[in-house]
């Protein structure tokens, strides 16, 4: 090896400079290969690829079925209810429940447990109890007909398989408050007590306090969870399809039955809606990393 | 340097893996022949055989009946591995059938047998994707008896010997004795209990089965019965029928459970409904349901079952074995083995499955009727001359089709 001329002094050779893409290449390419591959195939069928059911031509007409179809808005609108409801509802609630740690500050090891016990429930499993919690014969319409509060069991408002999506809107709100409200106390600590000790200093109210330092502290951080929150929602597929309404329906559920059609000529039509409602979601998983970027730019990130 | 040698390594233990792999599929490929072999010498292939059973999962007492009793059988009989493989709907395999035709896969695929019927077997069967006609060459076929409208045909389709049968079905409706002391006697009695009684009753949103065949009912309730519908359709005719059908229902749905705006997704959801009082009625394809749950204590015990005085639809539901299977006597073996008089009565049991039997119990020898008329059916469940009096058979699966999709653009969404 000669001295002098060696590799450090002209810089890192091109191997170098491929090593960290060599590690990652098994990852990458099983990723690529098994998703992407995935993908590329749900786009060949939205666009009417689809060899077993006779169809060979590509063309957009099943993507524009599929948005034209007056099931879509429906599906669309009730879809984006659903989440930006619960997302602002659960967003409102966690801002509470951090700041309410936050003064806990550690005393209370129980409220820490209680909190990541809905993180670790399955969006299932909260769905199923939900049903039995809420429904006509359900848990607390038996609890409140025998104590009197309700006439009987019937006269229990409806809440699940309802209009307004109440009883998927509470799965919601139940699994994604501790959620946000996590990643917001992580801005809180992160940013620091400094802040909000010299505004106390300097004599701000705590609504001052809240408006003026806390929220800017904790803004990107909550914008980057509840953007997270409204992308999930918006594609979950199990909660809507036990506790929602057999028409209108969300957008999940819309794609599932145009896929499980025994009309194979509706398959693409059910993954042209996957693809929209996939679209959406990395939309907001880029919005939302981009909060998470101004949120270390602050100094809050956790 | 060491890259190089793990290619090598890599590339020497693929090629070794795929020519032993050919190999090794050599003497199968030249065993499969288009002609079905005399039973003596499928019975010797199929020993040391796999065969995967692709079935609908949903049932949990089949599920039961094929892994804790099937299974174990086969393998102690025939030497025989059976492996269940569930399956949501049955129209995924006949999807990836497809498939694999047109891939020209003609050998070695791995669905080896089918639980199947209805549209399911209408698409495989005019599509060749079935291998046979096997079911008459099986030795207990002949205590089938193969003239029976809903063995020879399925959902008005040919069966011609393209599936073995397995067990029947037929609708029957479930009420509560404490609720509802007199059941409606006929649909339309039912139709007028519904109005008189608001909220008290739903269905099963089609596309689901159970769902659907409601929908069927009330389509003979308004076209005059079943019978018109065996054989050749006029397209008028059944425009008018389906047009009355969906305006039935749809005048109906303010009537129903949540007036109508929504319905449960599943059979099982129904009779939850039905459990908890918050409907009166539920239904199911199988007689021995009410029964079982009853037993299970799901249900009271004042459940009983009814059947409509013009008749319950009932169906066969068959067995067929892929073109491409890869172990296609040890399917027929299987196949053959579910229709023996002891997998029947096992199968029939309710505290086993209850499913009802495909084989005419009169062909049997008087020990085994005996056996078969001892059986526990359950307080709920009517007896067989009831039920066999008044059976309805299924309409052509292409009527199906289009019930479904039209009550769900008509009825569901008022269009």
């Amino acid at each position: 090896m000669m001295q002098g001329l060696d590799a450090d002094s002209l810089g890192p050779s091109p191997t170098e400079l491929m090593r960290p893409w060599r590690l990652v290449l098994p990852a990458v390419l099983v990723v690529g290969f098994l998703f992407g591959g995935g993908a590329a195939f749900g786009v060949f069928q939205a666009l009417g690829y689809l060899p077993s059911a006779g169809m060979t031509r590509l063309s957009l007409s099943h993507v524009g079925n599929a948005l034209c179809d007056p099931d879509f808005i429906g599906s669309l609108c009730f879809s984006l209810y659903v989440s930006i409801f619960s997302t602002a509802v659960a967003a409102f609630f966690a801002t509470l429940l951090a700041v309410a740690l936050d003064a806990l500050s550690g005393q209370s090891r129980v409220a820490a447990f209680l909190i990541q016990v809905p993180l670790a429930v399955p969006h299932l499993v909260v769905a199923v109890a939900m049903f039995f919690l809420l429904s006509p014969t359900g848990w607390l319409s038996r609890l409140g007909a025998s104590f009197g509060i309700i006439g009987s069991a019937e006269r229990f408002p409806i809440l699940v398989n309802d209009d307004g999506a109440i009883g998927i809107m509470a799965v919601y709100v139940w699994k994604e408050v501790p959620f946000i409200g996590l990643m917001v106390l992580a801005a809180i600590k992160q940013g620091g007590a400094d802040f909000i000790e010299a505004g106390k200093t300097l004599k701000a109210g705590s609504v001052q306090r809240f408006r003026h330092i806390l929220l800017p502290m904790i803004g990107p951080s909550l914008w980057s969870a509840s953007l997270i929150v409204f992308a999930y929602t918006f594609g979950n597929f199990e909660v809507p399809y036990l506790l929602g309404r057999t028409h209108p329906t969300m957008l999940p559920v819309q794609a599932y039955k145009n896929y499980a059609d025994i009309d194979l000529a509706a398959r693409p039509e059910g993954i042209a809606l996957g693809i929209i409602i996939a679209a959406v979601t990395v939309l907001c998983i880029w919005m939302s990393r981009r909060f998470m970027a101004k949120a270390e730019e602050q100094g809050t990130a956790p | 340097m060491m890259k190089w040698k793990i290619w090598k390594f890599l590339a020497a233990w693929t090629g070794g893996f795929l020519a032993g792999g050919m190999l090794l599929c050599a003497p199968v490929r030249a065993a499969q022949t288009k002609a079905v072999p005399a039973w003596d010498s499928v019975l010797s292939e199929a020993r040391g055989q796999t065969v995967d059973w692709f079935m609908y999962g949903g049932f949990p007492a089949a599920n039961a009946y094929v892994n804790g009793y099937v299974v174990p059988e086969v393998k102690k009989r025939f030497g025989v591995t059976l492996r269940q493989a569930p399956v949501t709907d049955i129209a995924e395999v006949i999807g990836r059938l497809l498939v694999e035709k047109q891939a020209g896969k003609t050998e070695n695929a791995q669905a080896d047998l089918l639980w199947i019927n209805g549209e399911n077997f209408r698409t495989a069967k005019r599509n060749g994707l079935l291998y046979g006609p096997f079911a008459e060459r099986l030795p207990h076929h002949r205590l089938v008896n193969g003239e029976l409208p809903s063995v020879k045909n399925d959902f008005g389709e040919p069966v011609e010997g393209l599936e073995s049968p397995w067990g029947a079905a037929q609708v029957v409706f479930h009420y509560d004795t404490a609720r509802t002391p007199v059941p409606p006697e006929h649909m339309g009695a039912l139709i007028d209990w519904i109005k008189a009684h608001p909220g008290r009753f739903t269905y099963p949103a089609p596309p689901d089965f159970t769902g659907s065949v409601f929908v069927r009912h009330i389509f003979y309730h308004v076209s005059g019965g079943a019978a018109v519908w065996q054989g050749p359709v006029e397209e008028e005719r059944l425009e008018k029928a389906e047009a009355l059908t969906y305006r039935l229902l749809k005048d109906l749905s303010p009537y129903l459970w949540r007036e109508g705006k929504t319905y449960p997704e599943t059979p099982v959801r129904m009779s939850q409904l039905f459990a908890d009082g918050e409907i009166d009625f539920s239904f199911s394809y199988h007689p021995a349901e009410a029964s079982k749950n009853i037993k299970d204590g799901l249900y009271p015990d004042t459940v009983r079952t009814f059947v409509p005085r013009e008749g319950a639809i009932g169906n066969t539901h068959f067995l067929a074995i892929p073109f491409n299977a890869g172990d296609k006597a040890g399917a027929m073996v299987v196949a053959d083995f579910l229709l023996s008089p002891e997998a029947q009565l096992k199968k029939a049991d309710i505290t086993a499955w209850g499913d009802f039997p495909a084989i005419d119990i009169r062909r049997l020898d008087p020990g085994w009727q005996d056996k078969f008329k001892a059986l526990p059916r359950g307080e709920a469940t009517l007896s067989d001359e009831v039920l066999r009096a008044r059976l309805l058979p299924e309409p052509p699966s292409e009527i199906l089709v289009r019930l479904e999709a039209g009550w769900q653009e008509h009825v569901l969404k008022g269009r």
